[in-house]
Order: structure tokens, then sequence, then C-alpha cells
């Protein structure tokens, strides 16, 4: 039988391990959140905070010179776009939801199948999609920023390099140190459970926050804990949303693996709903991963409408709904045979659910809150 | 990189056809040595249907039955055939037995049904046997001898003169940790049937062995055990390449003895703790098993699953696919002369959820 | 050898008066003896099989499935990890409100109040089952 003092050993090195990324971070996380996680090789410099920004909003780095990652993950509209799922250049349409890119740098892994693993290898994945930025290869890319006069200056002083040392090495790292600031908490809840201020939410969210961590068990997966709350636990969890979707049978999915194997799993799962709704498994091959899709956090969720990673869901109502029947949007909907083992139906009554969306409202940062 | 990620680029390295779904015969390092011999076939154990009331069963239960069908379904290249390990129903009622067989029903591939504990002592298998199949029987496959025991019997006294009703009995042999319990056994009728079963095939033929209870003494408590194990195993023991496989224990366990390997399987429905996690009784787990990772309860799948086995030129290799968590392969090592878990088995590479307490 | 025989009786008389202000002074003292560990051990052993008999029992739930079908003889219950930080709630909690979990969710029932006799029953059976294992708050 262990004893504590391994366990306490295991609990000083982890925290070891934090405290040495937050040694790199020049500024305190928020009320809520731990400090941001930083990579070793990209500390975060104003001067590449400035250049990621810029790189962000460039629309320069599309086939029609239309889209930039700011297009999809637009400030003004929670760093996300309201569509159900993005439109790239002409307007083409992907299969999937643009999540927030607000606290993307808590998570383990990038994308809504988590197959890129950091901010910096997911920011160079768009420019080559087709339905995205759609270019063959990043060279317009490094065209652009290797003569800009611009972009000269700011890569010079982000990196100390110029011309053709500039690589996409110091773009991806120049956007993920970027995005990397796009952290936010102190919302209503934090003020109300970690700072102990009782009048922070209203009545209904405060029921509601009951309903979360009791009876609707949002918690287990969209974690609170006891010092901080990420609102995702960075697993994977196939809970029905486009179950119907799904390849019925053997055939189906085989094509839909053949799919991605042609194409990559990056422009595979774009291009089609049916080899989208793989979800993780298109990156792990792995039958436990079927359908399986990355907890996003619930952080400013009022802002991120439509839902899921389809936008299927038009409102937290029917999100609420959707968990309440354990995974279904209609009661009479048949249950999704490979459902996750936490779903299932909830028995909330309305007011519960009421209560429940109120306390989601409850989750956005003073910076993001609209007036 | 996974290790089915892994296993699927060797296999279409090996020339497999490229639309190959990747869950797929692994060829091991350490596997067989004539590939014409090699066969896979599916095994679903322990689903424990039941009953709450009328048409109304427990969901969670249903749940784990239904996800293993579903993805045993999706397995490519097909297996040759599917066994259930026993312990289709909770209480071994009609209703439950039929709800259980509805939901095998989907399962497209040829089953063989070894019964367990919880089918048996409502009606002394007469349901079983309408319906299903005998107790015991065996069958050969691509040169493989398949035994089908019934290991889950008891002491006469206990199962025709103790017990005021058949349900009475059902709910004392239904309880695990039951101080009025009795241990199982296969008994001689079917030692003296085996034993003339196994006279007339050769020694070199691999033989596999299914049955519900372990075969094995592995703590008493909770009938992870069979009585008469020793004389089984003394049957097996002419025989070069010997496996036992069986489920009762809803949790990983692997052992060698001496010529015989054995698997347990996992439960669809839930899983049990490991005998060491009860302070006031010793325990006797099989020395070489790495245990499986702990469940979450949050997780009802988490610790359950079903299985596949290769069949590598007479040894098995098995295959636990494990919802909601890392799959695990154990597989004969020629080297070691045991099972070994391709990943795990070396103690610098455990995990802490490994460890039970 | 009158003398003597008188001294011993008073000696007699004064013990026995001892005595009995001794025993007026027990009755008032926090004094136990074997007698009392006994029944008081027997108390708590009512209880414990009380919880024993819930446990394995079925219907602290609506489904029928009893805590004994995962945890036979209550074993991976692990009472002496708690109090801990129980990630499936969020926070650190104690043994009476992860068995009101565990009726909520796999048995599918309602909480039982923390003062109620049967939650005080399952957590008797429970930490019984696990007697003589040493205290280790926050295990996970």
């Amino acid at each position: 039988m262990k004893t504590s003092s391994s366990g306490l050993k295991g609990m000083i090195c982890t925290s070891a391990i934090t405290v040495l990324f937050a040694a790199c971070v020049a500024f305190a996380a928020p009320v809520g959140l731990p400090p941001v996680p930083v990579p070793a090789d990209n500390p975060i410099t104003p001067e590449k905070v400035k250049l990621g920004d810029k790189l962000f909003h460039d629309t320069r780095f599309s086939t029609t010179g239309e889209v930039s990652c700011a297009t999809c993950h637009d400030k003004a509209k929670g760093f996300a776009d309201g569509l159900p799922v993005s439109e790239g250049i002409n307007k083409l349409k992907g299969t999937r939801n643009a999540p927030t890119i607000i606290n993307a740098a808590y998570l383990h892994t990038q994308f809504w199948d988590g197959r890129e693993p950091s901010l910096e290898s997911q920011s160079a994945q768009p420019f080559l999609n087709p339905v995205e930025m759609g270019l063959k290869d990043h060279e317009p890319i490094l065209k652009i920023v290797r003569s800009d006069p611009e972009y000269s200056n700011l890569f010079d002083n982000a990196f100390g390099k110029t011309g053709n040392q500039i690589t996409m090495t110091e773009v991806k790292q120049a956007l993920g140190t970027f995005e990397r600031t796009l952290i936010s908490g102190n919302s209503p809840f934090d003020q109300y459970y970690f700072k102990g201020d009782k009048t922070a939410m209203s009545p209904a969210a405060v029921r509601g926050l009951e309903v979360y961590v009791g009876q609707g068990r949002c918690v287990s997966c969209h974690r609170i804990e006891q010092t901080q709350a990420l609102f995702t636990d960075n697993r994977f969890h196939m809970i029905g949303v486009s179950a119907n979707q799904m390849p019925k049978d053997l055939d189906e999915l085989s094509a839909a693996v053949q799919n991605v194997k042609e194409k990559g799993t990056d422009i595979a799962v774009l291009s089609n709903p049916q080899t989208s709704s793989l979800g993780r498994f298109a990156v792990t091959e792995d039958l436990t991963d079927i359908g399986a899709f990355k907890t996003p956090t619930l952080r400013n969720i009022e802002l991120t409408a439509p839902y899921m990673h389809d936008g299927s869901h038009k409102t937290l109502e029917e999100v609420v709904t959707f968990y309440n029947n354990g995974g279904r949007l209609d009661e009479a909907d048949p249950v999704p045979e490979l459902l996750s083992g936490g779903i299932r139906p909830l028995n909330l009554t309305e007011a519960q659910q009421a209560d429940l969306v109120a306390f989601l409202k409850a989750l956005t940062s003073p910076e993001f809150a609209q007036k | 990189m996974s290790m089915n990620r892994r296993a699927f680029l060797k296999t279409t390295g090996a020339g497999l056809m490229a639309s190959a779904f990747p869950i797929s015969l692994v060829k091991l390092a350490f596997g067989g040595q004539d590939p014409s011999r090699d066969f896979t076939f599916g095994y679903i154990s322990d689903a424990h249907i039941q009953q709450v009331k009328g048409t109304q069963f427990v969901r969670n239960w249903d749940m784990g039955l239904i996800r293993a069908v579903r993805e045993a379904n999706l397995l490519t290249p097909r297996p040759d055939f599917f066994m259930f390990g026993g312990d289709l129903a909770q209480l071994g009622k009609k209703e439950e037995l039929d709800h259980g067989l509805e939901i095998m029903s989907s399962l497209r591939g040829k089953v063989r049904y070894v019964i367990g504990e919880h089918d048996y002592y409502l009606d002394l298998g007469k349901y079983w046997q309408e319906k299903i199949s005998p107790l015991y029987y065996s069958f050969d496959h691509k040169g493989v001898h398949f035994v089908v025991l019934n290991s889950i019997l008891t002491y006469h006294k206990w199962t025709y003169e103790t017990w005021s009703s058949p349900m009475d009995r059902m709910l004392a042999m239904a309880r695990l940790d039951n101080p009025q319990g009795s241990p199982f056994m296969v008994g001689d009728q079917q030692i003296a049937w085996l034993k003339k079963d196994l006279a007339k095939i050769n020694q070199d033929t691999p033989v596999v062995v299914f049955s519900h209870s372990p075969i094995q003494k592995i703590f008493k408590p909770w009938n992870f055990w069979t009585q008469d194990a020793e004389k089984v195993q003394a049957l097996l023991k002419p025989f070069e390449k010997a496996t036992v496989i069986y489920g009762h224990v809803h949790q990983i366990q692997y052992n060698q003895i001496g010529n015989i390997t054995f698997h347990a399987v996992m439960a669809t429905a839930w899983p049990w703790p490991y005998p060491e996690t009860y302070s006031q009784s010793a325990s006797c787990l099989p020395k070489i098993t790495v245990p499986m990772n702990r469940a979450d309860p949050f997780f009802e799948r988490d610790a359950t699953g079903w299985q596949f086995v290769d069949m590598q030129s007479g040894k098995t290799a098995m295959h636990y696919q494990l919802p909601d968590n890392r799959n695990r392969t154990i597989a004969f090592d020629a080297a070691t002369g045991k099972p070994q878990d391709v990943t795990y088995q070396d103690y610098s590479r455990r995990i802490p959820p490994q460890t039970h307490y | 050898m009158r003398k003597s025989k008188c001294l011993f009786s008073a000696c007699l008389a004064g013990l026995i008066g001892l005595g009995s202000l001794a025993f007026s002074l027990s009755s008032q003292a926090d004094d136990f003896t074997e007698g009392d560990l006994k029944r008081w051990n027997q108390e708590f052993m009512s209880v414990v099989m009380k919880g024993e008999k819930l446990f394995h029992s079925g219907d602290l739930g609506t489904n029928k499935v009893s805590c004994d079908q995962c945890h036979p003889n209550a074993a991976n219950t692990h009472p002496e990890t708690y109090p801990k930080f129980q990630q499936q709630i969020g926070r650190v909690i104690t043994l009476s409100e992860m068995v009101n979990w565990c009726i909520q969710q796999p048995l599918e029932g309602q909480p039982l109040a923390l003062d109620d006799p049967k939650m005080m029953a399952l957590l008797s059976y429970i930490t019984y089952e696990r007697r003589g294992v040493p205290l280790s708050p926050g295990k996970h």
C-alpha cells in the first residue's frame, strides 16, 4: 500500500513543474484560473504578442485575400464567429463550429478532436485547409512576412530574425504567444466561488451551481476544483451529438477511415460530415474514441452560440435539454449506442434547467460581458 | 503514438488491404511462427442483465452490453466467431436471459455460450439448455480444440437441500461476498467427460478451455475459485499449448501454471475490486498480473469492456477493448514462457492508475 | 487477643466504610468495566449489522442495484482516505457525501440526510469492513 509520503512527493513534483512554467509568465493569473502554461521554448514577450496580433488579423494569408484567423475567431464574438460551422474562402463551409480562443492556452490539445498538441502547431493548419484559407503550402505566408517592411521590424524585434531567417516556426510561435494572452477569468462565478462574494451571482445562478455540481453532474467533465475552475477535463467524450451522422456500418466506417488516410485528418474532417462525426477516432484509431470530442471550457459560453462541435445546438437551453435527456435533443430519439459512460438522463425539473442556464451565463468574464 | 496506431502501421506494412480498419490482427513481435494457423475470436462476458420491473432493466448494464456488441460489429477483419462468457442474466430470470439474448442477436457472427452462476442457480440451467445450448461441450476450429465447461457447479447438498425456494438459492449465489456461499467446481461427471474428450486429440493440438470460474484458486471469499482446479489442470498438462479463458472476476487477470496460460475477460456490466483491496482477508492474485486501471465511478463504462483473442500458432493474445480507458494487450511471450502485458509488464512502466489498495 | 480482634474489626469496619465511600465515588466518575465495553460494542455492532443489510439490499436506490454489486465486503470504498478532494464532485468531501453520490448516480436514488439512521448504519458497516487500515486522508 502506497504511503501518504509518496503521494506528497508526487504532489510536490507536479507543483514544481507548474511553478517552472508559471515563472515564465509576465502577468498574474485571473481569479479562478491557474497561471497559464507557457512552453519552455516560447516564452511570452510583448514583441511576440504584437507580432502575433498582426499575423492573426492578416487576411493576405488566404487565396482570396479575405480570410484571416480573426474571420472565424472574432473578438467581438467571443473569439468565435457565431455560425454553426465556420465559413472560409468564398464562404466555403466546413463541418465544425469555431471554438473560442479565450483560455485555449489551458487546453492540453487543440481542435475539437485534439489533433494538434499546442497553440503553435494548431496555428499553421487552417492556412492549408481548402475550406479555410485554401493555401497549397505556407510559401505565400513566408513570402509576405519576409518582404513586408512592417513584418521585418516586428520579426526582428520578436525573434532577432530577418529575411530568409524567418520560418513558419517563428510565425507559429508569434501566433501562439498572442493567443496565450487571451485568457480571462474573474466572472461573477469566480467572484462568488473563489472570492466569497455571496452577492456576485443571482439567486437563480446560485441554485444553478447546485444543480451543476449535484444532480446535473456537469462538474465531472466541466471541472470546477477547490482553487481553480478550467471547466474542462481535457478529455474526449462521446455524448451523442450528431450520432445519426456517424457511420452506421462497417462499410461506411471503412470509407470514412479511408477518407482520413487519403486526405490527412485536418482536411478530411472538415470536408465531410460523416468523417467529422468520427471525432477523436480519426486521430487515435481507437474504437473507444469513436464519436468522442474534447470537453470545451464553459467560460464565456454565453458569447459563443451555437454550441457543440457541429454547432447543432442553437441555445444553452437546447444544450441543457440535450443533457437532461441523456444525449438526445428529443426524448423520443433513440439512445446513441456508443455513449460515453458519463451520459445518462438527469431528471431535472424545468426550474432546475432554467437555473442551470442562469449559472452558465454567470461564467462570462467582465471584459467580454455584453452590455 | 497509441498502441493501435503502431499496430495499424505494422499490419499495413505487412501488406494487408489498404482499407483495413485499424483494429485488426496484431502481428506481435513474439507471436506465432505459422501465420496460416492464425485467427481471431471475440469474447463478450458478464452482462448481468438485471430486471428492475416489467420491461424495465438496469440501464447501466444494458448500455454495457449494447456498446460491446456495437463495437464488436465494427471489428475488421471479422473474427471467426464469438464467445459469451457467462452471467448473461443477474438473477437467472427468463426475462433477463431473453433481454440479453435480444441484445446479443445484433452481433454479426456465430456466438457460442458459456454458462455462469447467475444464469444457472434459479432453474439449474433448464431455460439455458432450452434456449441456448448444452451446459458443457467441445468443438474444433482451424486445428484448435475448444472446450466449454460448466465450472460453477457446487456441492449437491447446497444446491438441492438447503434452500426453501429457487430464488433464495439464486440470491445466495448472486451475492459475491456471501458468508453462506459454496465454492465453484467442475465436478466429477464433467471431469470424466473431459478426460474422454481430450483423449481423442493429439498432444500437439492447441487446447482452449472456456469456463466461467477461473479453474484456479485465487480468492475463496468471492468465489474467484474452482475447488477441483487441480484435477482439470492435470488433464490439460500433457498438451503443449493449453489456455484457459474465464469470466466471473470482472477484471484483468492472467497467469501461467506449468504449460497452461490463463486469461480473465472483462465484464460489460461493472468492474470488481481486486481481492487485495479487502483488508480483512489475504488474497492470491497471480503475481504476473498487471492490474487494470482503477475505475472512475463517474464513467459507467470505466473498467468494463469486451475483448478479442488472437490465436497465433496455438498461443493466445488477449486484446482488451476498454471504453474510456487505454486498451490493453496481453500476449504470450515465448522468451519468458508466460503471458505478458505488451506495454506495462516491466515495473518501471507502470502508471499510477494501476495501483490498487 | 481481644485487643487485636477489636483492632481487626475496627480495620474491617473502616475498610468496609472506605469501600462504600469508594463505591459511591466510582458511580460518579467516568469509570467503565469490561462488561460496559462489551455492551457498547454490541450496540455498535447492531448498527454495523443494520448497515450490512442495507448495503446488500438493493433498496437504497430505484433500480434494485445494491452497493455490494460493485463493492463486495465494501472493498474499494476506502473510508480511511476521507475527507479527500473528489474529482467527480469538484471539492473536498466526506465519506457520507460520497455514499450519497453513489446512491444518486449508479443506484438512481435520493440522497440520505446526513443524520439519517440509514446513513449512520452504512458508514458503520463500511468503516468496520476496513478496520485496522491506517488513516490516509486526501489519498486518491
